[in-house]
C-alpha cells in the first residue's frame, strides 16, 4: 500500500517537473548579450579578438571543445584514437551534421580547414599551431568520416588546436579567404545559425533546428555592441541585456541588489613583475626573492580588485588542470631586508613600465611603491602607451631598455609555457626577461612532447616549482571574473572556467 | 565667382597629396604595427612576420606610401586588415548612421543657440544674459561621458522612459547641450561686436525700429562668424562624436577612427584622413561663397583670390 502510494506521488513528481519545465521556456526566448568591442569578423580561422570568437562559437564548431573543467571532449569528432608514438592522431566524425546551408559535413571540410591554415597567404595568426619543430602537420581524409593527422612528433598541445572551427569547403574552395564574403556572412556547423549583422550595432543569430546536439531552446541570440563598462553596466540594470561582466567597483552593489545572479569563476590569467634578468640589478634570486616578499599582495588584492583575486604564486593558475602551488614566498619585509643584506646590495633603485589605461596594474604599481620603500627600495614608475610599452620590451635585442614590467599573461587551455620560459624564445620571443635554465627547459621540451596528462601534470609542477623558487617574476594575483546574469536566464551551466553558457543548447528564457 | 570656384577645385588637388604624404608618415610614426600589438605567447612572431609580408608592410616607407597613392588615385583605398572590407565600404557604413545623429544635433543646436546668443546680446547684463551664461559655462564644464550616463541612468534605470542604447533621443540630448555653451558664447559675441558698429548707431539715429535694426542690421552681419563656425564643423558633422557613440553605443566613425588609430588599421586610418581633409577644404569653399551671399561687401573677383 505504502509502495504504492509512493509510486504514484513519484511518477506524479516526474511528471510535474517535466511539466513546470516544459511551461518555463519561453519558445520564442532570444537572449541579449553585450559585446565589448567592435566585431571584426565572423571566421574562427582569421579572427584575432576575443569580440569575434564569442560570437564564432555558436556558429561553428571545432572537431573538440571543452567541459566544465577544460578537459577536452568530443564535438564534431564523437571519439579518436592515438598512436603508441604519440604522432597518428584519427578521428571519427559524427555523420548526422549538416552546414547550416543544409549541405553535408564532411571529413573533406576538415581537411580544407586546416590546409587554408597553413597556407602562407591567409593571414592566420594560428597557423604556428599546426607546425612543429618547424614541419606542418599532415591532414588526411581518409574516407567521408574519418580524419587523421600525423605529426612530424609528438605534441600534447595538439588536441586543443583541433577545437578550431570548422569551415565548409563547399563556400570557400577557391576563394581568397582574408576578403571573402562569408567573413561577414558566416555558415558553420554551430548551434546557431548567421541571421543579421549591423556593423557596429549588433549580431543576430538563430537556433539551427538542425544542430546535431538538439535543436537550442533559444529562438535566437542578440549581441549588442556597447563598447562602454559602464553603460553595458546601465543597459543591464535597464534590463536590456541578459548577462554583463561585473568590474571589482561594482562588484558588492551589484551583490547587494537582488536583481541578478552574480557568478564568479577563476580564470586562466595571471598578473606579474617581470624583471629584465639580463640586467644586473636582478641577477641574484635572493634580490627578486626580497622584492617578493616586501610586497604584500593580499594588501593589493583588497584595495585594487576590491577582494576579486587570490595572490599568486606560480605562472600559472588555479583553474588550469596543470596547476601546483609551489613554495609560498610570503609576505615578510623583515626577511625580504635580511635577503639584500645576504646579497650585498646596499641600494636598489628600478623603473617598472605599467600600460596606461590598465587601472588595476596601474594602481597595483602605486601600492608596491609603497611596500617597496618601507625595506628600502625604490622603485619608480612610468606609465606608457600600451604599443610604445611593447616596442621596448618586445625589441628583437639584447639587452632591452626596460628594468622592469607590470603585465599578466591570458594562459591558453593547454600549460605548455615554452614560449614564455624556454631560452631559445629571446631575444625572438615571449621569454622578454631572458630567463635561461637549462633545467627547465629540458622540462618544458618533455612537457609538450608527453601525452600522458599524469606525467605531463608532474612535469609541470616541476617547472612550477622552480619558476616560483626563482622568481623571475613576482607572480602577483590570480584575478577572479564576476559576471551578473539576468534571473529570466535559465539552463546555465554550474560556474566554470569556461563560463555559464558552456552548454548554449540548454539555455533557455523563462516565460 | 565660377572662375574662383574652378580655381580653388584645382587648388584641392596638391593640397590633398600632401596631406596624405604627412600623414602617412606621421601615422607610422607611432610605435607599433597592426600585428605588433598582437601578443599572445601561442602565436610564432614568424607567424607575425609572415602576415606583415602579406599586408607589404616589410616594404619600405616610401614605396609602401606610392602603392597607396597610386591605388587612392583609382578611388581604391584598399582593406581594413581587421576585418578584410575594402576601406570605403567601411566608411559607407558608419557614414548614415553618423549623419543620422550628427545633423539632428547639429541644426539642434544652431536652432537653440542663434536666439539664446543675440537675445543675451540684446539683453546685455540682465538676468536672462546672466542665466544664459551660467547654463553656457555649466554646459561648458560637464564632461560628455559624465552627462551621458547621468542621463542614462534617469532615463533608463530610474524612470524607464527610453532604453540605454540604441535609441537616438539621449545621444541628441547630450551632442547638443555639449555644444550649446561653446556655440551661444560665440552668437553672443558677435551680435555685441555688431550692436557697437557706426552702422548700428546710423541705423538708430535714422529712427527705425529697434526689433527691425536688430533683426535686420544687426543679426545679417552677426551671422558671418557662425557661417565660418558652420564651415570648419562640416567635418565634424562627418567624422562623428567617438566619446558620445562610445556611451551610447552609435556605430558612427568616430569609434572607428578611434579603433583603427589603437589598431594601427593604416588604411582605414588613410582613408578617413582623407575623407576628412576633403570635408574640410569643401566646408571652407563653402564657407567663403556663403560670406559672398551674406555679405555683399565680400566679392570674389580676379584681383581678389
Amino acid at each position: 500500500m505504502f509502495q504504492k502510494v509512493f509510486i504514484i506521488i513519484f511518477t506524479l513528481c516526474i511528471f510535474l517537473t517535466t511539466q513546470i519545465f516544459s511551461l518555463q521556456i519561453d519558445p520564442q526566448g532570444e537572449l541579449r548579450f553585450a559585446l565589448g568591442g567592435e566585431v571584426s569578423l565572423l571566421n574562427p580561422v582569421l579572427s584575432t579578438d576575443t569580440v569575434s570568437s564569442a560570437v564564432e562559437g555558436v556558429l561553428f564548431s571545432g572537431l573538440v571543445t571543452v567541459n566544465e573543467k577544460l578537459e577536452m571532449v568530443p564535438d564534431l569528432a564523437k571519439s579518436w584514437q592515438v598512436s603508441k608514438d604519440g604522432k597518428i592522431w584519427t578521428f571519427y566524425l559524427r555523420r548526422n551534421v549538416k552546414w547550416h546551408d543544409g549541405v553535408p559535413f564532411s571529413s573533406a571540410d576538415v581537411k580544407f580547414t586546416f590546409d587554408t591554415i597553413l597556407n602562407p597567404k591567409v593571414n592566420s595568426v594560428r597557423r604556428s599551431d599546426y607546425i612543429i619543430a618547424g614541419q606542418p602537420i599532415k591532414f588526411l581524409a581518409v574516407d567521408k568520416y574519418t580524419f587523421r593527422a600525423i605529426l612530424p612528433q609528438p605534441f600534447a598541445p595538439f588536441l586543443i588546436h583541433m577545437g578550431m572551427g570548422i569551415l565548409p569547403k563547399h563556400l570557400l574552395a577557391g576563394k581568397d579567404l582574408n576578403t571573402a564574403d562569408f567573413n561577414r556572412r558566416p555558415v558553420g556547423t554551430g548551434p546557431f545559425k548567421f541571421l543579421e549583422w549591423k556593423t557596429g550595432d549588433h549580431i543576430t543569430v538563430v537556433a539551427n533546428a538542425n544542430y546535431y546536439l538538439g535543436k537550442p531552446l533559444l529562438k535566437s541570440i542578440n549581441y549588442k555592441i556597447i563598447p562602454d563598462e559602464n553603460a553595458r553596466l546601465i543597459a543591464f540594470e535597464a534590463g536590456e541585456i541578459d548577462a554583463v561582466d561585473v568590474p571589482a567597483k561594482d562588484y558588492a552593489r551589484m551583490k547587494a541588489g537582488e536583481g541578478a545572479l552574480i557568478v564568479e569563476n577563476d580564470v586562466l590569467m595571471y598578473t606579474y613583475l617581470g624583471f629584465n634578468l639580463a640586467n644586473p640589478k636582478f641577477g641574484d634570486r635572493r634580490v627578486r626573492q626580497a622584492i617578493a616578499q616586501a610586497i604584500n599582495k593580499q594588501q593589493i588584492i583588497g584595495l585594487v580588485l576590491r577582494g576579486l583575486g587570490l595572490p599568486a604564486n606560480v605562472p600559472s593558475a588555479p583553474a588550469s588542470w596543470a596547476y601546483a602551488p609551489g613554495k609560498k614566498l610570503v609576505f615578510d619585509p623583515v626577511r625580504a631586508r635580511q635577503l639584500l643584506n645576504e646579497a650585498g646590495v646596499e641600494e636598489l633603485e628600478f623603473t617598472v613600465l605599467v600600460n596606461q589605461g590598465n587601472k588595476e596594474r596601474e594602481k597595483a604599481a602605486v601600492i608596491i611603491q609603497q611596500q617597496l620603500k618601507k625595506v628600502g627600495i625604490k622603485m619608480n614608475i612610468r606609465v606608457l602607451e600600451w604599443s610604445a610599452m611593447l616596442k621596448i620590451v618586445n625589441a628583437p635585442k639584447d639587452p632591452r631598455d626596460f628594468e622592469a614590467v607590470l603585465m599578466g599573461w591570458s594562459l591558453g587551455l593547454d600549460p605548455d609555457a615554452y614560449s614564455i620560459w624556454h631560452s631559445s624564445q629571446y631575444p625572438r620571443g615571449f621569454n622578454f626577461i631572458k630567463y635561461t635554465n637549462k633545467q627547465v627547459d629540458k622540462w618544458l621540451e618533455q612537457g609538450r612532447t608527453t601525452v600522458d596528462r599524469r606525467a605531463r601534470k608532474k612535469i609541470y609542477a616541476q617547472i612550477w616549482t622552480t619558476l616560483a623558487w626563482d622568481q623571475p617574476y613576482v607572480y602577483l594575483w590570480y584575478p577572479k571574473g564576476v559576471s551578473a546574469i539576468s534571473h529570466r536566464v535559465g539552463g546555465l551551466a554550474k560556474p566554470n572556467p569556461a563560463g555559464v553558457f558552456l552548454h548554449i543548447e540548454k539555455v533557455y528564457i523563462k516565460k | 565667382m565660377k572662375k574662383y570656384i574652378i580655381n580653388r577645385l584645382v587648388q584641392f588637388i596638391p593640397l590633398l597629396i600632401g596631406i596624405s604624404l604627412i600623414s602617412f608618415f606621421i601615422m607610422h610614426l607611432a610605435p607599433g604595427d597592426p600585428t605588433s600589438l598582437f601578443i599572445d605567447p601561442n602565436v610564432n612572431p614568424q607567424e607575425l612576420a609572415r602576415v606583415r609580408a602579406n599586408w607589404g608592410l616589410d616594404q619600405p616607407l616610401y614605396i609602401q606610401y606610392f602603392l597607396w597613392l597610386k591605388n587612392a588615385v583609382l578611388l581604391d583605398f584598399g582593406r581594413s586588415y581587421t576585418t578584410g572590407q575594402p576601406v570605403i565600404n567601411e566608411i559607407a557604413e558608419r557614414l548614415p548612421m553618423t549623419l543620422l545623429l550628427m545633423i539632428p544635433a547639429f541644426a539642434l543646436s544652431l536652432l537653440i543657440t542663434i536666439p539664446l546668443g543675440v537675445l543675451s546680446a540684446v539683453k546685455k547684463n540682465s538676468w536672462f544674459d546672466k542665466g544664459v551664461t551660467i547654463f553656457s559655462f555649466t554646459g561648458m564644464a560637464i564632461p560628455t561621458f559624465w552627462l551621458g550616463l547621468m542621463l542614462m541612468l534617469l532615463f533608463a534605470v530610474k524612470l524607464h522612459w527610453l532604453p540605454a542604447v540604441g535609441n537616438i533621443i539621449l545621444p541628441l540630448i547630450t551632442m547638443t547641450v555639449g555644444s550649446l555653451a561653446g556655440m551661444t558664447r560665440y552668437q553672443r559675441a558677435a551680435m555685441l561686436e555688431v550692436l557697437n558698429q557706426d552702422y548700428i548707431r546710423t541705423a538708430r539715429a535714422k529712427g527705425l525700429p529697434e526689433r527691425l535694426v536688430i533683426y535686420k542690421h544687426a543679426l545679417r552681419n552677426a551671422l558671418i562668424p557662425i557661417v565660418t563656425l558652420l564651415g570648419l564643423s562640416l567635418p565634424d558633422l562627418f567624422g562623428g562624436a567617438f566619446i558620445i557613440e562610445t556611451i551610447f553605443a552609435w556605430p558612427g566613425m568616430g569609434r572607428l577612427g578611434v579603433q583603427s588609430i589603437f589598431q594601427r588599421n593604416y588604411p582605414v586610418i588613410m582613408g578617413i584622413v582623407m575623407f576628412s581633409a576633403l570635408l574640410i577644404i569643401i566646408g571652407n569653399l563653402l564657407a567663403d561663397i556663403c560670406y559672398a551671399l551674406v555679405d555683399p561687401r565680400i566679392r570674389y573677383s580676379k584681383n581678389d583670390k
